[in-house]
């Protein structure tokens, strides 16, 4: 059976932040744009947890929106 | 000579195939037995009208620290449950050096709900090393025990400190993988670990600190033993708990190890995550991957008093922090009008109508007569004052020692979770057992199995709740020789009325070091219970039996 598509991820390297992150998850954006979009569609780490924005190892990074 | 024969009852034998009138006969801790039974034995128990089955297996419990002065991990035994799994959700009081026991006791304290009294006043916590906390509860056991070593205490070892600070080196993930060879030698079922959990200052656990290589490299050496690993998801966000099944398959594809997650919850205001997640599940088990979904029978309620911290303020920080301090300060707090005010107003516009209006005012401790049984909303209103008020200046007339009900917060609707317990890669568990003690009860959801969604709803057969919980789970976790009824298999039995049996309801007890208190909920219509042939409990009495074992 083939997996249906879900919502992509991508999980952080060892020492990267944010503008690491959504330069190598969204190359084509610019850096500025990416990590807004980045940001927006990972409330889980750059809102709800604190300190806002501490990104884990083991965290799952959203490369695009909800897909519903 | 059998030692004990267990007689004329419906055998339901673990199997899911059809009950049938029989004969039970143990032998040396192993059913010797089954059928039509003759010949003699030491002991004959009488079970005209009752169901023989293989004792249920709790796949996820923190009976970690109760293990340690009671070895029947109470009231758990008496609900017909001969194996229970603690050490779930990343922690585990080994491998542990002395230094850092403060630490992981604040973890349990903070995730658990556990008593810090729990910790310090009931036994001698002479180990450091995994083998040592085993030969510590196993001196003691009347249940056995199939228990998990947590992620968090191994990084914890390794890293000290930088545990919660940041990723590991490929040194100290080595020293990793040794460290939990080492646990998985001496017994661990598995390795547990947590996306969500915080430590009792607000910081992620150690394990959340771990990148997904430290995982995987930890997953290898469960391959070698072919062991579980378990984790706590995001549960409150179904895309994240949808990627972190997407993750576990992979380990599970790549290590051939079996792995779980939980809680996996229903809820009528998101009717499509737990659909969503089962889905994802059938699409990974048909790969190949073994991504076993945990869900609870029982409905979610929260029972709280202003005596101590409640799950039920999480989302309120401030009502933490003055909750969480001792007992004084804490009165002084909630005598203190500004503080009071900023707290009626953290619950917004509506005073707390919305999330307290509803809760119910218990009975069994100081709370006034006139208010019992009734709904803080109403009460509130005859006093003119909004629920989040009420609460407070209720509580202070009384000493803080008046609990309020939550009910039905969730994973409540029979006819739809139902279906769900059915489903043959749902893994009924997640009871919690021996944590969030002062919160709800977490015993007896077996015995609710059996009165709500196989009498009452007629959801599952009997046949198909007995396998569900015994030979399935027995089965998910690798646990060999136990969970069914079948001769050579540990004689792990419990005989109940199929009519009757239950749990009773929820009320507080005083019986945690420190007279400490938990909610607990009596079995109802459980006769016997046997554990590696011994009879543990009997007509509603534990008896001396010692007979539980490390079963791994
Ligand atoms: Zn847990």
């Amino acid at each position: 059976m083939d997996l249906t598509p879900q919502r992509r991820f991508v999980t952080p390297l060892a020492g990267e932040r944010v503008e690491d992150l959504a330069a190598r998850a969204l190359p084509d954006e610019p850096l500025g744009s990416a990590v807004d979009q980045i940001r927006s569609w990972n409330l889980h780490i750059f809102a709800m947890r604190k300190p806002a924005g501490l990104i884990l190892g083991s965290d799952v990074v959203f490369v695009e929106p909800p897909r519903r | 000579m059998f030692d004990v024969i267990v007689r004329n009852g419906l055998v339901v034998d673990g199997s899911g195939e059809k009950a049938f009138k029989g004969d039970v006969a143990v032998k040396d801790g192993l059913i010797a037995a089954v059928g039509e039974v003759s010949g003699p034995a030491r002991r004959e128990i009488d079970a005209g009208g009752r169901v023989i089955a293989p004792g249920f297996i709790d796949p996820h419990t923190h009976f970690d620290v109760q293990l340690l002065w009671d070895g029947a991990a109470r009231p758990a035994l008496e609900h017909g449950v001969t194996c229970i799994v603690p050490g779930n959700c990343s922690l585990s009081l080994a491998p542990l050096k002395a230094a850092d026991r403060p630490k992981v006791v604040g973890m349990f304290q903070q995730i658990e709900e556990m008593p810090p009294e729990a910790f310090t006043q009931a036994f001698d916590w002479s180990w450091e090393d995994f083998a040592g906390y085993r030969d510590a509860i196993a001196r003691n056991l009347s249940i056995n025990v199939a228990p998990l070593v947590g992620h968090s205490v191994i990084r914890l070892w390794v890293m000290g400190e930088a545990a919660q600070q940041r990723t590991a080196t490929p040194a100290e993930i080595a020293a990793m993988q040794d460290l939990l060879r080492e646990c998985l030698a001496a017994g661990a079922v598995g390795l547990s670990t947590s996306f969500v959990d915080l430590d009792e200052h607000g910081r992620p656990v150690p394990s959340r600190f771990a990148d997904f290589a430290e995982l995987d490299a930890l997953s290898a050496v469960l391959g070698e033993f072919g062991r579980m690993l378990q984790c706590v998801p995001e549960f409150y966000d179904v895309d994240i708990t949808i990627a972190r099944i997407d993750q576990l398959s992979e380990l599970s594809l790549k290590h051939a190890i079996p792995t779980t997650f939980s809680p996996v919850f229903d809820n009528t205001s998101t009717p499509d995550n737990a659909p969503r997640i089962l889905a994802r599940v059938e699409e990974q088990f048909a790969r190949g991957a073994r991504v076993w979904p945990q869900m609870q029978t029982r409905p979610i309620d929260i029972s709280f008093s202003l005596l101590r911290p409640s799950l039920f303020f999480a989302r309120l920080p401030r009502w933490v922090r003055v909750l969480r301090q001792p007992l004084e300060a804490r009165l002084h707090s909630l005598n203190d009008p500004d503080t009071v005010a900023k707290m009626v107003e953290d619950l917004g516009p509506d005073g707390g109508r919305k999330m307290m209006g509803g809760l119910i005012v218990r009975g069994g401790d100081a709370a006034p007569a006139e208010m019992v049984g009734r709904t803080l909303g109403e009460i509130a209103a005859e006093r003119g004052q909004v629920p989040a008020q009420a609460l407070i200046d209720i509580s202070l007339a009384h000493g803080l020692d008046v609990a309020f009900l939550a009910a039905d917060m969730g994973h409540e609707d029979t006819d739809r979770i139902g279906p769900m317990l059915a489903h043959p890669l749902v893994h009924i568990g997640a009871s919690d057992g021996g944590a969030h003690i002062a919160s709800f009860s977490t015993y007896g959801d077996t015995g609710y199995l059996f009165s709500e969604f196989v009498r009452k709803s007629g959801r599952l057969s009997l046949e198909h709740a007995v396998r569900k919980i015994t030979a399935e789970t027995a089965d998910i976790w690798g646990l060999k020789g136990r969970g069914r009824l079948t001769p050579g298999h540990a004689a792990d039995i419990v005989v109940f009325d199929p009519a009757t049996i239950d749990r009773a309801e929820e009320r507080p007890v005083f019986d945690m070091p420190g007279e400490g208190m938990r909610y607990v909920r009596d079995a109802r219509g459980v006769d016997a219970v046997l554990v590696n042939g011994e009879v543990a409990y009997l007509g509603g009495a534990y008896t001396d039996a010692k007979s539980g074992v490390v079963c791994v």
